[in-house]
């Protein structure tokens, strides 16, 4: 029995310590790790891009909120300055000093539930929520280019409401899966029913590609990002930012203009260059200094290089100002970009901190 | 003394008040779904050493009876600790031998694919690339320093730890995050829209035009909790260890879009609640995603996902098919056509990492061939000794 019980404590003791060490489970442990930052190679070119040049992979989740939009308005929404939750804000005047005021917000994925949002309203009008069922005879889909969006129309009476300001509500929701936008209209309810026809339009119009998604000639607005501005020449079209560009641009459609902006020097010019080299498949080299030229703007002088690989060509344009490091970046053929290069010069050239 | 452990781990007694337990608490654990949902209770009572009451609390908690885990593990040592004891080799018990080594498999592979199984989805839009899935049942507090121009550093701090720790310190953070609300689920609501109620609990970012309300944890399965935080920011200097004046306090939430920015000894941080990130060293692109339905009906008949993986450090780049029951296995995970958003715009992969997938097949084959070899033996005995009876 002795031997016969030695033997068993082993293996119940190798089992225990086979145990424990499954319990040390990292679930419950700060990670910390470091992402390279997306690259500015234009989206046609990452695959090869990536197989060749261990280049990072584009994230494509995390997008600066736009601080304004290129869609067209009526004449009489009066734009309204605005915050961070606000992307875009207008006020409307009726008769007798009824408003109605126009919002757009863009949120989470986790915020795009109809029922709570539809209850969450009709409760500052001061109305019952309603049901699942009620809600579907409520809600009017009107597709639009991102898909269809979820339109309510509802009205009542808030408790020591002003009837000039407040008495309906027309809103629009819209979830793709990464965000949730808000259009909402809110006011004098003569006020809301007049504009409902153009509110419709426009959140149709902000659901497009050239809408919601576009950064406008005007920055993002993040707190410690100061605004610049610029001139954009003709045929330039904004293009979708991500959560590192300042602002993005495309132009034929195949040509990449990013803007960039870091706090700091933002890095030695060789290590950049040779990177952006990196970037159209070129090799490193020591004698970048040689190629950097400048480029002499209203409010700044610029260093620029143009590099050209077997398949891309790059031109940059860089300086840094009041403490930050702006580069400006255009990618795309050869032969394209030799096209666009006056209106990339005159681009920088434009630009005015 | 020995033996008395001996003759406990090994006894039947121990496998009897094994099975008791788990028999209750399935029960406990199937009764708990319906406040915690099917998620947090398999968390609390099957994916545990213990079960702990109270439930939420920073403070003292204790253990009031066995997890899934203690008791899995303790009937697996029972098991593989009796079968040592009694173990005599001999050929006519070879299936006997079999059938319990299968079964040894089974439970282990059971318990390291709960200790170690990671699930996750990746949504894709049409041509979107990724290179990381998330897990949409647990969040993570993303504090990620965007100084450098080469790349970001990213501090994950899970949801578990905000619930835990009031003060929040790591060495790759020159503050301290205190948290100073935490909110299970929560929502949220603009302070000018909101009537009466309480301040909004930030006075930085978005977080200072915001109104938090609480919510009950959501338990069904279709039911997304919203996990919300108020996290003041407070410098710590490097070389006292000393706190400094606070930056102020930000909202974290899943309900906002955006990161929130800030700045401190010239650099540059963001703030994010969002699902919790596995990254990894390669991409998936979604190439087109296909959603084919039986003519005439909704019903569907068959969703693909033709994907580009592009790994550069093993010169991977192709594309591949990913369909019902045939799933793409890579680098150790498995990646199951799981769903679709409602209008084909975008395809939901499940990303699935179980080191110890093969346990069950391998299991199962060995107790089949077990079974096969006991019973075969008794045929040819039977049968032997009917022919000698004849």
């Amino acid at each position: 029995m002795g031997a016969l019980g030695s033997r068993t404590a082993k293996v119940f003791l190798f089992a225990f310590a086979v145990l424990l060490g499954a319990c040390n489970r990292s679930a419950d442990e700060i990670k910390v790790y470091r992402l390279a930052k997306p690259s500015g190679e234009p989206a046609p070119m990452e695959k090869d891009a990536i197989a060749s040049t261990n280049a990072p992979v584009r994230s494509t989740i995390e997008r600066v909120p736009s601080a304004n939009s290129n869609v067209a308005t009526p004449p009489n929404w009066e734009p309204q300055p605005l915050s961070e939750m606000r992307q875009a804000s207008f006020l409307v005047h009726g008769e007798n000093g009824a408003t109605a005021d126009i919002s757009f917000v863009r949120l989470g994925p986790a915020a795009g539930n109809v029922l709570d949002n539809v209850n969450r309203w009709l409760d500052q009008l001061g109305q019952p929520p309603v049901t699942p069922n009620k809600l579907s005879s409520m809600v009017q889909k009107v597709p639009t280019p991102l898909g269809e969006v979820n339109i309510v129309d509802l009205s009542g009476k808030p408790e020591n409401g002003d009837a000039s300001k407040d008495g309906r509500i027309v809103a629009a929701i819209a979830s793709d899966g990464t965000n949730t936008s808000f259009y909402k209209m809110r006011g004098n309810a003569g006020v809301v029913g007049a504009e409902k026809e153009n509110f419709i339009k426009w959140v149709v119009a902000m659901r497009s590609s050239s809408g919601e998604q576009t950064v406008a000639q005007s920055a993002p607005l993040t707190s410690d990002k100061p605004q610049i501005k610029w001139d954009i020449p003709f045929g330039w079209s904004p293009a979708p930012a991500s959560a590192m560009r300042y602002a993005s641009f495309s132009a034929e459609g195949k040509i990449d203009i990013s803007v960039v902006t870091f706090p700091g020097d933002g890095g030695d010019d060789l290590g950049n260059v040779n990177r952006w080299r990196q970037q159209i498949g070129l090799a490193p080299t020591d004698e970048s200094h040689n190629n950097i030229a400048s480029l002499r703007a209203s409010d700044a002088t610029f260093s620029t290089i143009d590099i050209t690989g077997a398949n891309a060509r790059t031109i940059a344009a860089w300086t840094r100002k009041d403490g930050r490091a702006w580069f400006f970046k255009i990618t795309g053929s050869s032969s394209a970009v030799e096209k666009e290069k006056p209106n990339f010069v005159k681009f920088v050239q434009s630009v005015r901190f | 003394m020995l033996r008395k452990t001996v003759d406990l781990i090994t006894s039947l007694k121990l496998t009897i008040a094994c099975l008791s337990a788990a028999m209750a608490l399935i029960f406990a654990g199937t009764l708990a779904q319906v406040h915690l949902g099917i998620h947090e209770a398999q968390q609390r009572y099957f994916q545990s050493f213990f079960v702990w009451w109270p439930r939420e609390s920073r403070g003292f908690k204790m253990p009031i009876f066995p997890g899934g885990h203690l008791i899995g593990a303790v009937l697996l040592i029972n098991l593989i600790a009796a079968h040592a004891r009694r173990f005599r080799w001999a050929w006519k018990k070879l299936g006997i031998h079999l059938t319990h080594a299968g079964l040894i498999i089974m439970l282990a592979g059971g318990l390291f694919t709960d200790l170690f199984a990671v699930e996750s989805h990746m949504r894709l839009t049409n041509g979107e690339t990724k290179n990381y899935s998330e897990d949409t049942r647990l969040d993570e507090l993303a504090v990620i320093d965007t100084s450098n121009p080469e790349f970001d550093q990213v501090t994950a701090i899970p949801e578990s730890v905000l619930r835990h720790k009031r003060i929040i310190e790591h060495p790759s953070l020159p503050f301290q995050i205190v948290v100073k609300h935490l909110f299970p689920n929560a929502r949220l609501q603009m302070a000018d829209e909101a009537v009466g109620g309480a301040p909004p609990l930030a006075n930085r970012g978005v977080g200072a035009q915001v109104i938090v309300q609480s919510l009950p944890r959501a338990t069904g399965t279709d039911e997304q909790n919203i996990v919300t935080a108020a996290i003041e920011i407070v410098p710590v200097d490097l070389a006292t260890g000393a706190t400094q004046e606070s930056l102020g306090t930000w909202l974290v939430s899943d309900a906002l879009g955006a990161p929130q920015t800030f700045s401190w000894m010239n650099r540059t941080w963001q703030l994010t609640m969002r699902p919790a990130r596995y990254y990894k060293p390669y991409s998936v692109t979604l190439q087109k995603f296909t959603h084919e339905r039986y003519a005439g009906t909704e019903i569907p008949k068959n969703f693909a996902s033709q994907i580009a993986l592009i790994d550069p450090e093993r010169s991977t780049n192709r594309d591949v098919l990913i369909y019902m029951n045939h799933p793409l296995r890579y680098r150790g995970e498995t990646f199951y056509q799981a769903g679709f958003q409602k209008d084909d715009s975008a395809s939901i992969l499940q990303v699935v990492h179980n080191p110890s997938f093969i346990a069950p097949y391998v299991a199962c084959v060995i107790v089949a061939a077990g079974l096969l070899v006991q019973f075969g033996y008794h045929l040819v005995g039977f049968a032997r000794k009917r022919t000698a009876a004849t």
